[in-house]
């Protein structure tokens, strides 16, 4: 539904995405993360048509971004960083004005308006004036805008910024609800949100693409996966127990953590079995033992580094 | 022309929702008496000659006021990429804006009606040069909205983009007034880039075609210049 290729971006001498790269298939949503001014914003701009890219293509809904910019724009719901909202006109206003600058048909921009205020929470708000909504309902404004046209193709830019705890949830389901029917490009910072929602990350980092894939992929390629082993060794000291476990072929590194021993290895080897058979062949009992894989958060720090924080 | 007549009738809401169009309104009737009241005791004549030179002096101070928000607060607020981001094209938004701001033109052009019809009491006026005058005055307002929008898409400042329509706007009047610098024979070369000499031909009831093109030519070329202005916003 979505197919990047190659995106480069530039203002004169510096780059704001280079040789960006990613595709997302029907009713998917991706996750789209990474530091400010990483290049977020600017490759969304690019898909919807806002801004062309300097180098590379896009494909979206069908229709490349720079030769059918109409048909794209059609097609796609936008929720820009801070919604876009006229603050002297009231609820309904606006969204009527939004109908019309879609294309709807006259007999079904009322409807239209109507469904869109049920679905993002906003009933019985029409004649509330925008610029005296809080964060949370200008969201919600911003985000019926979006949905308008019924749009096959959806492109949020960090559409839970600002919102309490419970509006969270509120818009996390809704976009959970939106997936299936639409294709979902999602930007944000709060990463189990992206956990929560999302099959599929682009981590972005000063304009490269530093990770990309399934969640499980972008997670392990940042820090491989560890297993965490606690056996019952009584009479036996930690340290003894230790070198039993590293003695073996399948280990590379072990840590004591805690109570537990960290079992590093090497990708695509599962080092369970032979623990496993090794303590039972020493009478040893087994407590834990664990896969872990790097939460989304811990890959995002190991790839981006702290240098921001 | 959906998306055309969606943006007229937006910029008209929020020109009436707002204090905007009443604050216009009054200061441009305000003004307009000043100059309707001067012109009588100064002439003598049942006219609205001196009033609509003076008027549309005024309008070149005003206008560029009225229009100033137009693209430098969509910019700023981030409605701008709203538009730019539905299937609506850049013509589209700017004709929209233009007609809104002449439509709130030709409702301060009506309320003058009044001035007219003292004079209709008290006098016995040339109606077809009254027709004429209110015809240049409608087209000198064109050329300042146009003018006035091609400065507000310039910056996303609205105190710039209004201080910059009338700097804009200015050369027009002055040029018309140079003379003491480049000399007679030069000034009436001048002339015929000045403004109210235009205006002039109107006020006198006369229509040429010469007048017409002028301020069909100022207005496509502001407009002109205000779609290259959008368009290359994206570039940049």
């Amino acid at each position: 539904m979505i197919e990047v290729e190659h995106l480069t971006k530039r203002y004169g001498a510096f780059t704001a995405i280079e040789d960006v790269s990613f595709s997302v298939p029907k009713g998917h949503v991706l996750g789209f993360i990474g530091p400010n001014g990483a290049g977020k914003t600017t490759t969304m701009r690019v898909l919807t048509g806002f801004l062309p890219a300097t180098e590379g293509r896009a494909v979206v809904a069908g229709f490349d971004v720079f030769e059918d910019p109409v048909e794209v724009k059609r097609r796609v719901g936008y929720l820009p960083e801070t919604p876009p909202l006229y603050r002297e006109l009231t609820v309904g206003e606006y969204l009527r004005f939004c109908a019309e600058l879609r294309e709807l048909p006259r007999g079904d921009r009322l409807r239209r308006v109507g469904e869109v205020m049920e679905r993002v929470g906003l009933r019985g708000w029409e004649r509330r004036v925008l610029g005296t909504l809080s964060k949370g309902y200008r969201q919600r404004v911003g985000l019926a805008q979006a949905l308008l046209h019924n749009p096959p193709v959806l492109i949020l830019d960090e559409p839970t910024s600002g919102l309490d705890p419970a509006q969270n949830v509120g818009v996390r389901e809704l976009i959970a609800g939106l997936a299936g029917d639409h294709t979902i490009i999602l930007s944000t910072h709060i990463l189990p949100e992206v956990e929560a929602l999302c099959a599929q990350v682009v981590l972005i980092n000063k304009g490269k693409i530093a990770a990309s894939g399934t969640m499980e992929a972008v997670r392990a390629q940042a820090a491989p996966a560890y297993y965490r082993v606690s056996l019952d060794a009584a009479g036996v000291e930690p340290a003894a127990v230790a070198r039993a476990v590293g003695a073996l072929a399948e280990v590379n590194v072990v840590q004591p953590e805690g109570d537990a021993l960290r079992v590093e290895c090497a990708p695509g080897v599962d080092p369970r079995p032979a623990i496993a058979a090794m303590a039972v062949g020493r009478g040893w009992g087994v407590r834990a033992l664990e896969r872990t894989i790097p939460t989304l958060e811990e890959a995002f720090l190991s790839i981006v580094g702290r240098e921001g924080a | 022309m959906t998306a055309t007549f969606a943006i007229l009738k937006r910029e008209l809401l929020t020109y009436f929702v707002s204090p905007l169009a009443y604050v216009f309104l009054g200061v441009f009737l305000f003004l307009a008496g000043v100059f309707f009241y001067l012109g009588i005791a100064l002439t003598g004549e049942a006219s609205l000659r001196v009033m609509m030179g003076n008027v549309s002096i005024s309008l070149m101070f005003v206008l560029p006021m009225l229009t100033m928000r137009h693209f430098a607060e969509e910019q700023k607020t981030g409605t701008f990429e709203m538009l730019m981001t539905s299937p609506v094209s850049p013509v589209s938004i700017l004709v929209g804006k233009w007609l809104a701001s002449l439509t709130l033109c030709l409702l301060m052009l009506l309320g003058t009606g009044l001035f007219v019809a003292i004079l209709v009491y008290y006098g016995d006026p040339d109606w077809g040069v009254i027709a004429t005058s209110y015809l240049g005055l409608f087209l000198t307002c064109g050329v300042f909205c146009a003018g006035g929008l091609f400065a507000s898409s310039l910056t996303d400042d609205q105190v710039a983009a209004g201080m910059g329509g009338i700097v804009l706007l200015m050369p027009l009047w002055l040029v018309g007034s140079a003379s003491s610098l480049v000399g007679e024979e030069w000034q009436a070369r001048l002339d015929h880039l000045a403004l109210l000499p235009h205006l002039r031909s109107f006020t006198k009831g006369v229509i040429d075609t010469a007048d017409l093109a002028y301020f069909a030519l100022l207005t496509f070329g502001f407009l002109f210049l205000t779609f290259r202005t959008l368009e290359s916003r994206r570039w940049r």
